[in-house]
């Protein structure tokens, strides 16, 4: 090849590049028609399943909240708030023969997307009495303990009846029905005809936008319902993309290849992109709370100066301050009073004795007292996600101060989880959010489901039994501000008993270009992303 | 040769079922349950224990490996835990895109790396060979998913040239290519600090060969000698180096496609290891096990035409 050859190639090269480059570059924004697409990645390698009553991951929550509505919903951005969605209004509960019957009336013209196998058509009665008896059953619903109990009939094509065996407060009530976990109406045609497994990769409901593709491990792509019974979306659809690494996140961002994104719940890293200036970061509830559990029944935590010892070791400032402000906020009540009825404020906590605040002299005292003036070691294991290990190494940097030795073995996060249900770690810290407090008080202090040996297993790992009657008289009151007096009550108790001590909350972060307006005002949400609804725009220029 | 490839296929089996059956137990030796995975911590213990039925997993191991076994006999390669939809769609969607960034990333390894190893070879111990060494060696220590940052970071942000993440389908070429160049240099720039390395060696061993001397003996021009003698006996360690080096960069893929959020069979690994996505992640095995078998048959049949000595029966 002579050198005049080899010249011209590269020349040949170097002219089709920058062809190739050519309009292809500095595309800002994607479009549907005239309507500009919303490119957003969420933080999971894939979906697990877009059949709402299996939707769990938030990666899921996410588009199970754009595709699907329920009987009522949380406002977008403010779900300490409910209104009405696929019903008209929210009814009152009426009482017949010891039972609690609620009736919603449904809008009409409501329309079920088009799927693979149906053509659109109008929901009716009979979805929503399809889909709640769907959240009942164990293998097609993931919720279906929240479901026992209930009788759902339809009474004409737009009222449906649900009839209670054990009457609820509509604190309890309404978010079973509400746009959230198995109160999400899917369309019965669609899942018929297509089946349960088909389902969970190609959803139909009546949301702001239907489901159009799925590539895996990539994304799914939804396109606006133009049908839909607010009205047609300004989006022309949203791109979901599976992104698992943040920074891959935040470079598309700042690449202009995305437009929303799942950021990191660290205040530094808010700060930072905020003094970016051409990203926005956003900081919402609903937070995690995070908290510790001791198992009472297991020496050497078995002796409640031991537990208090621990208590009085830790700092809760010190964990929050793993998060900072505003990402973080400290709680004095395993149910975060910050949230939902029935968790304790400092105050509170103060004026009932359970603030419990750091005290190393006294806690080594305690210890002396219990009998372990040396301290002792204990074995725990920890996930890998920064939640638990750093938590868990402040705890360990904290107990060494009072002679307790915690010698930690880090894992993967689905092994902890399996591993802490089968009970090995005496010492449990514990990330979640849980819809109400009877959730939060059920599933991590009642008897029934102390892991392993309780009658339902779940994940009481403190094995705490002492607030059983407190749990099931908060469960059964119907006055909502008598409920949440009980569950103060039982939240009391459990510090005073040392079951667990709590920590902070941590809230979400996302981020987006300052084009993007959600359409609504964001201080929290309970599909755990900053909701896109038919209001959500995108300037384009 | 014909006889020959069929003769290593048939040797491949044995190998490919040791594989097999090392990565049927080793994913599930792992602790962890897809179940609980795929439910979250909030799934009621009977949802949980509903999946795991519907999933096979409370079947004994030893039919679940026979059941795996028998499928994949079948070419059947099963459906993904999770999502249930076909392993074998999933695999085939994303691995002309691994494929293809392990091609781009050779090409250009090969394009940079072979001359830069020549000039550094031919002037050696001059300012040439120690930037050239100098600049392989960083090459050799970079990190793919840290050098793949720094690209996103100068020529996806500060100047967008390229798109930051992402892929285009293969029906749009231009922005295909235009998705694939970053990762492709990632993972490019350090196989040509490979291979620049190895034909140094290569070229310096060869030109203090006799045969070289021989030829420079009969007046033969200095780029002749050097072209059509020396670098004609050095392609052969490059070819098989470059075979090592292309089945090592189908691994190195797995770091390029979570950064650059491409799909690729690494990214579909790494999430279906997240996930405890059991027939997901064997099949993946499975394919790795297969390139590797069909990348060192591939490189075998090359030699052949490289060296003349080298013949099958």
């Amino acid at each position: 090849m002579t050198r005049r050859r080899i010249v011209a190639i590269v020349l040949a090269m170097a002219v089709f590049m920058s062809g190739a480059l050519t309009g292809l570059v500095g595309s800002a924004t994607a479009q549907e028609g005239d309507r500009p697409v919303l490119r957003f990645a969420v933080n999971a390698a894939d979906l697990a399943s877009l059949d709402p009553h299996f939707a769990s991951g938030t990666q899921d929550r996410t588009v199970a909240d754009m595709v699907f509505n329920g009987l009522v919903r949380f406002v977008p951005g403010n779900s300490a708030e409910i209104e009405p969605d696929l019903a008209t209004e929210i009814p009152t509960p009426e009482e017949v023969d010891g039972k609690q019957v609620w009736t919603f009336t449904l809008r009409e013209g409501v329309m079920c997307h088009p799927s693979a196998e149906t053509e659109a058509y109008e929901l009716t009665a009979e979805d929503v009495v399809y889909s709640l008896q769907k959240s009942a059953v164990p293998d097609r619903s993931a919720y279906s303990r929240d479901y026992t109990g209930m009788t759902v009939e339809a009474v004409d094509d737009y009222t449906v009846a649900i009839t209670l065996d054990q009457p609820l407060s509509e604190t309890l009530f309404l978010p079973k029905v509400a746009n959230y976990s198995g109160g999400f109406i899917v369309c019965s045609q669609a899942v018929e005809a297509l089946g349960d497994e088909a389902f969970r990769t190609a959803p139909a409901g009546t949301g702001p936008f239907m489901f159009e593709s799925y590539t895996p491990q990539n994304s799914v792509v939804l396109t606006a319902n133009d049908d839909y019974f607010r009205g047609a979306p300004q989006l022309g659809g949203v791109e979901v993309r599976y992104i698992a690494d943040p920074s891959s996140r935040e470079l598309g961002l700042q690449g202009g290849e995305l437009d929303l994104a799942a950021g990191v719940n660290e205040a530094q890293w808010v700060d930072r992109i905020n003094a970016e200036g051409n990203i926005v970061a956003d900081v919402f509830g609903v937070a995690e709370a995070v908290w510790v559990n001791m198992n009472v029944t297991q020496e050497p935590l078995d002796d409640p100066l031991v537990r208090e010892a621990i208590a009085l070791a830790i700092n809760r400032e010190e964990h929050a301050a793993l998060r900072g402000e505003p990402v973080s906020e400290l709680i004095y009540s395993v149910v975060p009073a910050q949230l939902m009825p029935g968790g304790l404020t400092m105050e509170e906590a103060e004026e009932a004795g359970v603030l419990y605040q750091q005290d190393i002299e006294r806690a080594r005292e305690l210890l002396a007292e219990a009998g372990y003036p040396d301290g002792f070691s204990m074995d725990l294991i920890t996930s890998e996600m920064t939640d638990y290990a750093a938590n868990y190494e402040v705890l360990q940097a904290e107990l060494a101060e009072i002679g307790i030795t915690l010698n930690l073995t880090v894992v993967d996060h689905a092994t902890m989880h399996a591993q802490i249900r089968e009970d090995v770690n005496p010492i449990v810290i514990y990330v979640a959010f849980r819809p109400n407090a009877n959730v939060y008080l059920s599933q991590f202090f009642h008897s029934d489901a102390i892991v392993v040996e309780g009658e339902a297993p779940i994940t009481n790992f403190s094995h705490y039994s002492a607030i059983d009657d407190l749990i099931e008289q908060a469960r059964a009151e119907t006055d909502p501000e008598a409920q949440a007096e009980l569950w103060k009550q039982a939240n009391i108790q459990i510090l005073k008993d040392f079951a667990a001590y709590p920590l902070y909350m941590q809230n979400l972060v996302y981020a987006r270009v300052p084009e993007l307006d959600y359409g609504h005002e964001l201080v929290s949400s309970v599909a755990l992303y900053p909701q896109i609804t038919e209001m959500t725009t995108l300037a384009t220029e | 040769m014909l006889r020959h490839i069929a003769r290593r296929l048939l040797l491949a089996i044995p190998t490919l079922l040791a594989v097999f059956t090392i990565i049927f137990i080793i994913v599930r030796v792992a602790p962890g349950d897809p179940a609980t995975a795929a439910l979250g911590d909030y799934a009621s213990a009977e949802a949980v224990e509903a999946l795991r039925e519907r999933m096979g997993l409370n079947e004994p191991l030893w039919r679940q490996y026979v059941i795996f076994l028998g499928d994949l006999a079948r070419g059947d390669l099963g459906r993904s835990l999770i999502t249930e939809t076909p392993v074998i769609d999933q695999i085939a969607f994303v691995l002309p895109y691994t494929l293809e960034l392990a091609f781009a990333a050779t090409l250009i390894g090969l394009l940079l790396g072979i001359p830069t190893g020549v000039l550094t070879a031919v002037r050696r111990n001059s300012m040439t060979d120690y930037v050239g060494r100098a600049v392989s060696l960083v090459g050799l220590s970079f990190p793919a998913f840290y050098l793949g940052i720094l690209l996103i970071y100068f020529f996806a942000v500060r100047v967008r040239l390229f798109p930051s993440v992402g892929s285009a389908p293969f029906s749009e070429p231009a922005q295909n290519l235009h998705y694939l160049i970053l990762p492709a240099l990632t993972l490019g720039l350090i196989e040509t600090a490979y291979i620049a390395r190895m034909t140094r060696s290569v070229v310096l061993t060869i030109l203090s060969d006799d045969y070289i001397r021989t030829a420079r003996a009969k007046g033969l021009q200095e780029k002749v000698v050097l072209v059509r003698h020396a670098l004609r006996a050095a392609l052969i360690p490059i070819v098989s180096l470059v075979g090592i080096f292309a089945i090592s960069l189908i691994g190195s893929s797995v770091l390029v496609e979570e950064v650059f959020a491409r799909p690729g069979l690494g990214k579909l690994m790494v999430g279906a290891t997240k996930q405890k996505d059991y027939t997901t992640l064997q099949s993946i095995m499975v394919v790795y096990a297969l390139i590797i078998v069909v990348i060192n048959l591939i490189t075998d049949i090359v030699y052949t035409y490289v060296d003349p000595r080298v013949r099958y029966g």
